[in-house]
């Protein structure tokens, strides 16, 4: 066995496994999704129907797959902002304004990572039940008299009061992955500066931002990745797509097709066009917040 | 130097064997995911042993013999009474060797068998992930039961098209289904607090107009349905009103079913519409509504929320744990008749099929002959305290007095019963999505009726395709 020889098979040896899991349960399904999208098919029978780019063309005049892009990007909208702001400030509170029981708020606000996304959005259809929720309750209490406003049954609110679970859920696992960046810069920058005058905001936007803006940028990613394919859950758990498809999104509306309207066909086509809404808007983000590096030396 | 090398080799075959054995394991799932027929079914199936005594039946019955898979799923109504069956069949034809596929999540478990074109014998369409009965129809999936169901006699004798009370399905002139549930969609009150409070119980719209507005008066809430869930609504208000505005004639459901073009349009479905605007108007249906699945909506009711709900005879059942004592409930077939006009019994209804590529087809038909028996009938009301789709007189058995009053309803001639019929998924849902929109006056009848008549329209030229 030569040098050469035993170095591939080294190497191999580490990536084929993951080769073989990641082909079998990531790229398969892909490819698999995307011949089926091709077809007219109810998802339980023998009968498969080639259609071409029939599903697509459908896709195209449906009012609904408007609507529910529309909701996706509110949604990734909102929870960027609110979960960046929200996790930034932890972020920088809990690292460098020395406060104390930092480490006691680090695990309180990482809570809600540890439940599942299902616990939390009954949780909080609890909270915005109209007549026994503990929401309309306060609401009561300050304005002194009964509200009963359905959060989650009215157009007008439902798809806000979504965001709240939503951003609540996320603000954790950002906050901890700053905290982290925020921690590897030298404190030697923070001394210089203050000697030279510079205040809590001033060091924030010209030292703390730039010098986390990688970590930033790859949390920005991960939320509208994580949006696109996941507000399937809190949807299915606290609207179904309801009132009238108000909160409907892309994910939901797939699950819908597939499994309660029976054309699985075009719930394929739904999730290719998930995945190829996805690609473009990482890529256009990435463009959108490219910046200098700045690191270090 | 040797050694380092020793030990760097028998690290790399390590590696390597680790590899080869993931490798496998994974391989092992592909094969699983690739044929999960056999891995899915094999713990939910049961299969009763065949060492039965030589002996032939009694009867002079046919023959029948080989392996006969029947298809349940354990849902609200249990098992007990399946597994009641299937255990006096097997006395009767001890030849048979019947093969239980069953459990709570069995429709998706058989699913890939039913995709690969080895579907069971016999399947009862219930619970969630349930066959579509109309898609399924279109897949040729379903055996064609109409020449037999006019002259299937059950085992005791009797026509079994005469027994039932809601008839077989027609779907284009042809029965492929024979539902075995009956229920009935109703508006439930509490009778203890109606006695308490003094109210009348409604007997036509008028009257449901009039006690709404004492109740409203009083400070509770009229009238909650579930908005997540519209079905509940349609099912208890809009189409029994669809059908006293149409003359009491059940045949508009039908071309409704067909998706015909216009029906949505029609006037009898506009006054029914106009019924709801009313509801609406007057501030009767609780605004609440919107946000509740079912099961916060029935919460509501229990604890005097709201003084009316629509929904099906399963509720008292479903709701045990959660009613307070005292609570009587009470179900009024249909509200929004004119004074004097009929009750509209809506049923909901689960089906029983035979798959068309079934191996033991003829086991199958015995079956459904066995079981669509009064005796049977008798045993699921007791087993399941809901009604088994056979007329049978419930007196002295041991089924809830919800089931045995409700049971009475079916026989009374001031009573139209309306034929189960099952709706194409995409249109139902906009019709849904539509009417919860109507109820918060986010459209009018008009839209209403352009959004459902363009969804038939749509489902039409799917149909034809």
């Amino acid at each position: 066995m030569t040098t050469k020889r035993k170095r591939s098979l080294f190497i191999a040896s580490f990536i084929l496994p993951t080769l073989v899991l990641y082909s079998l349960f990531i790229f398969y399904p892909i490819i698999r999704a995307i011949y089926i999208s091709f077809f007219d098919w109810s998802g339980s029978s023998e009968n498969m129907n080639y259609i071409g780019f029939g599903n697509f063309r459908e896709m195209y005049s449906d009012p609904i797959i408007y609507k529910a892009i529309a909701n996706d990007y509110f949604l990734i909208f909102w929870k960027v902002i609110g979960i960046m702001t929200i996790a930034c400030f932890f972020a920088v509170a809990l690292t460098r304004f020395r406060m104390r029981g930092a480490s006691f708020y680090r695990v309180v606000f990482f809570f809600p990572n540890v439940l599942s996304i299902v616990v939390i959005a009954v949780l909080w259809r609890f909270i915005y039940n109209p007549s026994l929720g503990l929401l309309n309750d306060i609401l009561s209490l300050i304005v002194q008299r009964e509200v009963e406003i359905p959060w989650l049954g009215d157009s007008r609110y439902s798809l806000w009061a979504l965001l709240p679970p939503a951003i609540w859920a996320g603000i954790g696992f950002f906050m901890i992955l700053l905290i982290a960046a925020i921690k590897s810069i030298p404190a030697s920058l923070y001394e210089s500066a203050e000697i030279d005058g510079a205040k809590q905001w001033k060091q924030f936007t010209k030292i703390t931002i730039p010098l986390i803006w990688e970590q930033v940028k790859v949390s920005i990613v991960l939320i509208v990745i994580t949006s696109l394919n996941g507000s399937f859950a809190i949807v299915s758990v606290m609207t179904e797509g309801g009132p009238d498809n108000a909160t409907q999104v892309l994910g939901y509306y797939l699950y819908q097709m597939g499994f309660k309207q029976y054309h699985m066909g075009y719930a394929s086509a739904i999730g290719v066009f998930i995945l190829v809404l996805s690609l473009i808007t990482t890529a256009i983000l990435q463009r959108l917040m490219k910046r200098d590096t700045v690191e270090v030396s | 130097m040797k050694t380092k090398k020793i030990v760097f080799l028998s690290l790399t075959v390590l590696l390597l064997l680790a590899v080869g054995l993931t490798g496998c394991g994974g391989s092992n799932k592909s094969a699983e995911s690739a044929k999960p027929s056999a891995s899915a079914s094999t713990p939910a199936t049961e299969s009763a042993s065949s060492s039965a005594e030589e002996s032939p039946s009694a009867e002079a019955g046919p023959t029948l013999a080989g392996d006969f898979e029947v298809q349940y799923c354990v849902g609200g109504y249990g098992d007990s009474w399946q597994k009641s069956m299937v255990k006096q069949f097997k006395e009767k034809y001890p030849d048979v060797n019947i093969i239980e596929s069953a459990g709570p999540k069995i429709n998706d478990q058989m699913k890939p068998r039913w995709i690969q074109g080895d579907p069971p014998d016999l399947v009862f369409i219930d619970c969630a992930g349930g066959l579509d009965v109309l898609q399924s129809i279109k897949d040729g999936q379903l055996m064609d039961l109409t020449d037999w169901l006019k002259t299937a006699q059950n085992v005791d004798g009797e026509l079994i098209s005469d027994l039932l009370i809601a008839p077989a399905e027609d779907f284009g002139g042809k029965n492929y289904t024979i539902p075995f549930v009956f229920g009935s969609w109703g508006t439930f009150y509490d009778q203890a607090l109606f006695r308490e409070k003094n109210w009348e119980v409604p007997t036509d719209f008028d009257s449901f107009l009039a006690v709404s507005e004492k109740i409203k008066a009083s400070g509770m809430e009229p009238y909650v349905h579930t908005g997540v869930h519209t079905g509940y609504f349609t099912g208890g208000f809009l189409f029994p009103a669809i059908v006293s505005a149409n003359g009491d004639d059940p045949a508009i459901l039908k071309d409704m079913a067909d998706l015909k073009e216009g029906v949505f349009k029609s006037e009898p479905v506009m006054k029914a519409l106009q019924q709801i605007v009313t509801l609406r108007d007057k501030g009767f249906i609780d605004k609440a509504s919107g946000a509740l699945n079912h099961t916060d909506s029935q919460i509501q009711f229990v604890q005097h929320k709201d003084a009316f709900i629509p929904n099906g005879l399963w509720v008292e059942n479903e709701m045990k744990q959660d009613t307070p004592a005292g609570f009587e409930f009470g179900m009024i077939p249909s509200i929004t008749q004119a004074p004097g006009g009929k009750y509209i019994a809506n049923p909901y209804t689960s089906p029983i099929a035979i798959a068309s590529k079934a191996k033991n087809p003829e086991a199958a038909k015995a079956f459904i002959q066995f079981i669509y028996s009064k005796k049977a009938a008798i045993e699921w009301a007791e087993l399941t305290g809901a009604l088994f789709n056979v007329k049978v007189d419930l007196n002295g058995s041991k089924a809830s007095a919800l089931s045995i009053s409700a049971s009475k309803y079916y026989s009374s001639p001031d009573l139209v019963v309306l034929p189960a019929v099952t709706n194409n998924e995409d249109v139902k849902k906009e019709w849904e999505n539509a009417t919860l929109a109507l109820t918060y006056g986010k459209v009018t009848p008009e839209e209403w009726a352009d959004r459902v008549e363009k969804a038939a329209a749509k489902a039409r030229a799917k149909n034809k395709q």
